[in-house]
């Protein structure tokens, strides 16, 4: 939450959290902060259509004009064209969108995508929800208190 | 209640107890062969009909559109028995959260975790002697020959070795010879080499597979562990490429979070 305070244009937006329990390539929970989700609006400055995931780049600027650059995690290519995404088309170098999702437990600039809105209201999930991969809620197994 | 609603009703309310001749036997495709036909694309994990895009509003991950089959399995699932030693284990994965997950690797998934991932689809191959599964996860197969025993010359494997046969309208798979580096469901779900898996598909209607699988694995488990869940025909779906290796960086990612665990440990 703090890191969101530093940067005036990303306001918190309050997630339900969900019983992810799907399987995903590797544990978004490890690494994000499902307690800490974000909204950063900016520039699209390169986009990574990859597996096992893809990722953007995202120019944001705080209040005295200073812009750093933030790196968004999410789906690989497959489960994007699958959610409505075309490559090389519907996200671009130079688009200006707004995306909420989850603080790196690191606190640097990178966070887990979750849903893009775009300037004309559409909005697509770039990245499943917070905690994918991480267990979910409980455990598989029941262990005895010793 | 109309009539086709209680059919309907029962049958649901049957499960998990599925049995031969349960099915609808008019109503389900069936092959040149009058087996149950399986060929399709399909979605394990998942009891939302429709296409991909309709079922899966949200991603992929946590749906909740589209009609629920009727077919869908009701009430907690059963937790995996494992040894109390075992448990351990599979508990300390958990508050790492999955952090050793064998797939961050790139890793084939194994068997069943490969089957019941709702996140991409798989394509099933229906001949009469040789069942074909293909997965879009990192392109794992199975190939399934009907009626015949496992081969004498098994080297352990992440997918092991599949066998099939027609009980009534159920597909049995049985399946051996698997390595210890994969897992089963969920987080830290492992096993050993001794896996033996068996798995039953019923097709039950247009949209639905219901499926039931039991892992026995005397080194880790007190008892087999049964599970079930329904797969779902995904019209107009087709498999892409996951080349998981193309640009992994989880990890070198990983490393550094393990120079202190207590950073992302649930406890």
């Amino acid at each position: 939450m703090t890191r969101s305070r530093n940067l005036p244009l990303a306001a918190v937006v309050l997630f339900v959290a969900t019983a992810a329990s799907a399987s995903a390539h590797h544990s978004f929970g490890a690494e994000y902060d499902a307690n800490k989700p974000i909204t950063l609006t900016g520039v699209i400055t390169k986009v990574e259509w990859t597996n096992p995931h893809s990722f953007f780049y995202l120019d944001v600027k705080d209040a005295s004009g200073k812009v750093s650059n933030w790196k968004l995690e999410g789906f690989p290519p497959n489960v994007l064209y699958r959610t409505g995404w075309k490559k090389d088309v519907t996200i671009k170098q130079g688009d200006e969108i707004t995306v909420s999702g989850w603080h790196a437990r690191d606190g640097g600039n990178w966070g887990h995508s979750r849903e893009v809105t775009f300037k004309d209201g559409k909005k697509l999930f770039f990245g499943p929800p917070a905690g994918t991969g991480d267990g979910g809620n409980a455990p598989s197994v029941d262990v005895p208190a010793k | 209640m109309s009539p086709s609603r209680i059919v309907l009703f029962l049958a649901a309310a049957a499960l998990p107890f599925i049995v031969e001749g349960q099915t609808a036997a008019s109503k389900i495709p069936r092959a040149a062969d009058g087996k149950p036909d399986l060929t399709g694309v399909w979605q394990g994990g998942s009891s939302r009909i429709g296409t991909w895009e309709a079922a899966n509003a949200g991603g992929g991950t946590n749906a909740t559109s589209g009609q629920i089959s009727p077919f869908a399995v009701r009430g907690p699932q059963e937790k995996a028995p494992y040894q109390p030693w075992a448990a351990e284990k599979v508990l300390e994965s958990f508050n790492r959260r999955g952090i050793d997950d064998p797939m961050a690797r790139c890793l084939s998934p194994g068997v069943p975790r490969t089957t019941t991932m709702g996140l991409f689809p798989m394509q099933i191959v229906q001949t009469p002697k040789t069942i074909v599964m293909l997965f879009e996860v990192f392109h794992v197969f199975r190939v399934i020959p009907i009626g015949v025993q496992h081969p004498d010359d098994l080297e352990a494997s992440f997918m092991g070795d599949s066998v099939g046969r027609w009980e009534g309208d159920t597909l049995v798979v049985d399946a051996i010879g698997f390595n210890d580096k994969t897992w089963l469901a969920g987080t830290g779900t492992f096993h050993s080499d001794k896996l033996h898996v068996v798995e039953k598909f019923t097709r039950m209607d247009e949209n639905t597979i219901a499926y039931e699988v039991t892992m026995e694995d005397p080194a880790v488990l007190t008892k087999p562990w049964v599970q079930h869940s329904t797969i779902m025909l995904r019209p107009g779906t087709r498999l892409r490429e996951y080349e998981c290796a193309e640009n992994n960086t989880d990890i070198g990612r990983y490393e550094k979070l393990l120079q202190d665990e207590t950073v992302f440990r649930r406890k």
